[in-house]
């Protein structure tokens, strides 16, 4: 039952959430998200001690090296999120606490058992068990009209999706005749016409929760009116998460028949590429910034992708890895700006080297690591995904993705001109929750580490992704 | 490894970087300290690369000092670094610039430490890429020389005084062309352009040469196909002819160089435009001699437009520092066309004329700030008369401006000529006549600027008295620049020698030798 080791724990680790829900009272009941936080940090350090095992064939539920690794990078990711929420100011993030947390560890449990689900009817469910609470999520603040447009937009856009997503998992059923994944390869090299079809559908599906091109129309609004330090988890997680996914379906065993995909995901990479980034230039929330810069990464991870070949999924791996850690990280430094001048526009940034140099530094690594710069982790992440395209031949994608890293750091120096060479609007450090400190902090020696040493993260990714092939 | 087992290379790379350091955790609020601390770390370098200067063996050749580290081995790369004639000549002008660039923005007042620490932060990308011998070494540093660029020009450049008028007038305004933060901007967006292609270009050759190794020296060996040759050779020419300016995407560099504060104009102009031209010749014709006989004829060409555009664009100029910016751009047309030359003396002269322009540029911009310093004016033509009250900053901008326009005695006239002569020998003579009318062009706009603003008279109703001379550590530039400038130009076998020892094996290798 070792396999079952952290979806068991996540579980009780939410009934004692709960209970603590049921006893607490008042209007300050944050202490169960104080609980998550150290019983998701317990259960990080507990992944560390699990042995992955590659499991047989046909099996539905299994803990391999991408298991393994994928439940890690969400369990990391959610403890950083949890860090970052604890100092929410809205009182409804108080008073409403148990909820809050409750909700996100439920999606934490959607994650950790879609990263193990090699069957159609368990990735399905655990799909939904990942996605729902994200709905509520970000309608948390039931009483701000944006919120509740927010969480519908995303509820009706997301429905839609799993509808998708659910009509081409019956298409693969019906063309393999089972719903174990292992029943895809084999007929791939049939090749059945209606499994490419469902295929097709399945990556429509994915491709919304991983917000592609031309997927992506909930992710803006959704982004702006949730709260920060949610947003920031819901950027990095549940993306991760489809893709962990899509290795699933489409790489896993498929052997050589994997060329099929070529076209259709490096002209997806291509056009949500150049849409991500030209969407984002003209930006003057951080939120929406960072929300169309987010989907440019995205981009590139699908260049990693279209690559099809251990060496992409492995460099897939490592970017998400980076992207856990920059993209939070610049989210986490904008919540903590807004919470002291109540304003997430790009104007709030100004001048921030002089009055907290250390936050400002933070944002800029942060920003140069996404922009992709050496010496921080996203350099890394962009240049390994580049090797795998060129060993895949893909130079003109390469090219392409390098030509629009230029207009990434447009707008990345746009916010650090603000930061560093602007005069402030008004004096004064800002301060920093302690909590949301230490979360920042983990992600920017996360920035800073990876980019000095990208070595071993490297060599565990190829061999995780090794695997699957 | 290195020099009698002393990692020199590595020292003269990074003693800029430990100053940098030193600076930021140190020296808090201590400005003296701070300028101190950069002197001391420049003028090590200046002093070790004088050394290897000296200890370089001409009757060995190739590439010496050498130093190998593996940095991550499973995608073969490595710290990898070693000079030759090239290099070494390049690397000699990059720390005589810096080391006369410390001493010449002596003054810069606001947030000094971070200006100090940026500035040697950048010089070690730019010693980096002079003496890396793995190519992917080669584009970090290439990155660390490029993005601290941005602050520095953002934070202590100063905007253009004058503002276009005309029908472009609202364009320009909407957009903040001029303004310092327009001016770091375009520099970065461009150079980094310039540098995704580079990037692409080097992940090609790594491919092409079966993925296992950045070595420059390993992939020197492997004979590339030739349609790979073609066009990563172009990617390489668009990529760092971003960085030296080659027309018609040389338009960062005037509004770049016009905004930039002075150490950065000096050591942009002087030394990071020469990267550019380095990065041709280094990787582009060291690695593809059958890629670079695809595309000589149009380096060549554009070289030709880029003189006599440049030198056309600096006539038109009001302003001083704009003058000197498109001088460089008319400048950097002469070390391309020496290169596109494939003969010995114009790659001689290429190499030669990377160095002296750098050194004269340097010292222009030098000038120009201690001239802006002092009457808090660009502009050409509200000047006048200067050579009375700064007998000594009057001086130097002749000597300069002298070297500019290739009079023989100065190292531009060393360079120059070379250069034609190799562009007569080539199997494009016709280049030599863009290039000669390109002198001419340079002789007019460089006297008219001598005379208009130092010798002659002082405009009537002037607005300028009593300014003062040149003072105190801002000597040590001008004297040190001006030394180099008759120095190389009374014996230039003092470069030619180790500049030949590197230029006759690349010959070899393109076929246009013996």
């Amino acid at each position: 039952m070792s396999g079952l080791a952290l979806e068991i724990g996540l579980a009780l680790l939410m009934l004692g959430v709960f209970a603590v829900g049921t006893v607490s009272h008042g209007d300050d009941r944050r202490l169960a998200g104080l609980l998550s936080a150290v019983g998701v940090l317990a259960l990080t350090v507990g992944s560390f001690f699990l042995e992955p095992s590659p499991g047989g064939g046909r099996d539905a539920f299994v803990l391999d090296g991408l298991a393994l690794f994928a439940k890690q990078l969400f369990l990391l990711a959610t403890f950083i999120g949890i860090l970052g929420s604890l100092s929410l100011p809205d009182p409804a993030f108080r008073r409403r606490a148990p909820e809050y947390y409750l909700l996100l560890l439920a999606s934490l449990l959607g994650m950790l058992t879609l990263a193990s689900a090699r069957e159609l009817i368990l990735l399905f469910v655990a799909f939904e068990l990942m996605s729902i609470p994200l709905y509520v999520l970000s309608g948390f603040l039931k009483r701000e009209a944006e919120a509740v447009e927010a969480a519908l937009k995303f509820f009706l856009v997301g429905t839609v999706s799993s509808a998708i997503l659910a009509y081409g998992l019956s298409f693969v059923y019906a063309a393999t005749g089972t719903t174990a994944l292992a029943g895809v390869p084999p007929a791939l090299e049939a090749g059945d016409p209606l499994l490419v079809l469902g295929l097709l559908l399945v990556l429509g599906g994915f491709g919304f929760k991983i917000a592609a091109f031309p997927f992506h129309m909930w992710v803006p609004d959704t982004y702006e009116a949730a709260s920060t330090p949610f947003v920031a988890w819901l950027s990095v997680a549940p993306k991760a998460a489809g893709f962990v996914a899509i290795f699933r379906v489409y790489l896993e065993g498929v052997g050589d028949r994997v060329v099929l995909w070529v076209p259709i995901l490096a002209g997806l990479a291509a056009i949500t590429i150049v849409a991500g980034n030209l969407m984002a230039l003209p930006q003057q929330n951080a939120k929406r910034l960072l929300a169309y810069s987010g989907i440019a990464h995205i981009g590139y991870m699908l260049v990693g992708l279209a690559a099809v070949s251990a060496s992409g999924t492995a460099m897939i791996l490592f970017y998400l890895v980076a992207y856990v850690f920059g993209n939070m990280g610049a989210f986490l430094v904008v919540e903590t700006v807004a919470q002291a001048e109540g304003s997430v526009h790009l104007d709030a940034l100004r001048g921030l080297a002089q009055r907290s140099p250390l936050l400002a530094l933070a944002m800029l690594l942060s920003l140069l690591s996404l922009g992709g710069i050496p010496f921080v982790a996203g350099f890394w992440a962009k240049l390994y995904v580049f090797w795998a395209a060129a060993q895949a031949g893909l130079y003109w994608l390469v090219l392409l993705g390098a030509v629009l890293t230029v207009v990434a750091l447009f707008y990345y120096l746009i916010v650090a001109k603000r930061m560093y060479i602007e005069a402030p609007q008004r004096p004064g450090r800002i301060a920093v929750s302690p909590p949301l400190a230490l979360a920042i902090l983990i992600c920017i020696l996360g920035v800073v580490g990876l980019g000095v040493y990208p070595t071993p993260l490297v060599e565990l990714t190829i061999r995780v992704a090794n695997g699957l092939f | 490894m290195g020099l009698n087992g002393v990692p020199i290379l590595t020292l003269i790379t990074w003693a800029p970087f430990a100053g940098a350091v030193l600076i930021m955790f140190t020296a808090r609020h201590h400005p003296l300290a701070v300028r101190l601390i950069a002197a001391v770390a420049t003028g090590i370098s200046l002093l070790l690369s004088v050394v290897v200067y000296v200890a370089y063996d001409a009757d060995a050749a190739g590439f010496q000092f050498y130093e190998k580290v593996a940095l991550v081995p499973l995608l073969g790369i490595s710290y990898e670094i070693g000079a030759d004639g090239i290099s070494l000549v390049l690397v000699l002008l990059t720390a005589i610039i810096i080391f006369s660039g410390v001493f010449a923005s002596w003054t810069v007042a606001t947030r000094s430490q971070e200006f100090y620490a940026l500035l040697l932060t950048l010089v070690t990308g730019v010693f980096g890429v002079f003496v890396s011998l793995d190519l992917f070494l080669f584009f970090l540093f290439y990155e660390l020389a490029v993005l601290p660029m941005y602050l520095l020009i953002g934070i202590w450049g100063t905007s253009a005084q004058i503002r276009p008028r005309g029908i472009f007038g609202w364009a320009i305004r909407e957009t903040g062309v001029g303004s310092k933060e327009y001016a770091a901007m375009k520099l970065t967006l461009y150079l980094l352009l310039g540098s995704a292609f580079i990037l692409v270009g080097i992940l090609a050759l790594y491919m092409a040469a079966g993925g296992s190794s950045f070595s420059f020296l390993e992939m020197e060996g492997a004979a590339f196909d030739p349609v790979v040759q073609r066009w990563v050779f172009l990617l390489f020419y668009g990529g760092f002819g971003v960085l030296a300016g080659i027309w018609p995407l040389h338009t960062w560099s005037p509004d770049g160089h016009s905004s930039a504060p002075t150490a950065v104009s000096m050591l942009h102009a002087g030394v990071l435009m020469k990267l550019g031209a380095y990065g041709i010749v280094r990787l582009g014709m060291g690695l593809l001699p059958e890629g670079t006989h695809d595309w000589v004829a149009l380096i060549g060409t554009i070289a030709t437009i880029n003189i006599i555009y440049g030198a056309l664009s600096a006539m038109a100029q009001t302003d001083l520092k704009y003058v000197i910016a498109y001088s460089s751009v008319s400048h950097m047309g002469i070390v391309l066309l020496g290169a596109a030359t494939l003969t010995e003396a114009g790659l001689n002269g290429s190499v030669f004329q990377m160095f002296a322009h750098g050194i004269m540029t340097g010292l222009f911009f030098a000038l120009v700030g201690l001239v802006y310093e002092k009457a808090h004016s660009r502009e050409i033509f509200r000047m006048g008369g200067f050579g009375r009250m700064m007998p000594g900053i009057a001086t130097a901008f002749t000597v300069g401006g002298l070297s500019s326009l290739g009079l023989p005695a100065t190292a531009g006239f060393v360079a120059e000529f070379l250069t034609f002569l190799g562009a007569w020998r080539s199997t494009h003579s016709w280049w030599l006549f863009p290039a000669v009318a390109g002198t001419f062009l340079t002789a007019v706009y460089v006297l008219r600027v001598v005379k208009q603003i130092f010798w002659g008279p002082a405009p009537l109703h002037g607005e300028f008295h009593d300014l003062p001379d040149a003072k105190g550590p801002e000597w040590v530039a001008l004297v040190l620049l001006m030394f180099v400038i008759v120095l190389f130009g009374m014996v230039p076998g003092l470069a030619i020698g180790p500049i030949d020892t590197a230029t006759l094996p690349l010959l070899t290798r393109l076929g246009a030798w013996p």
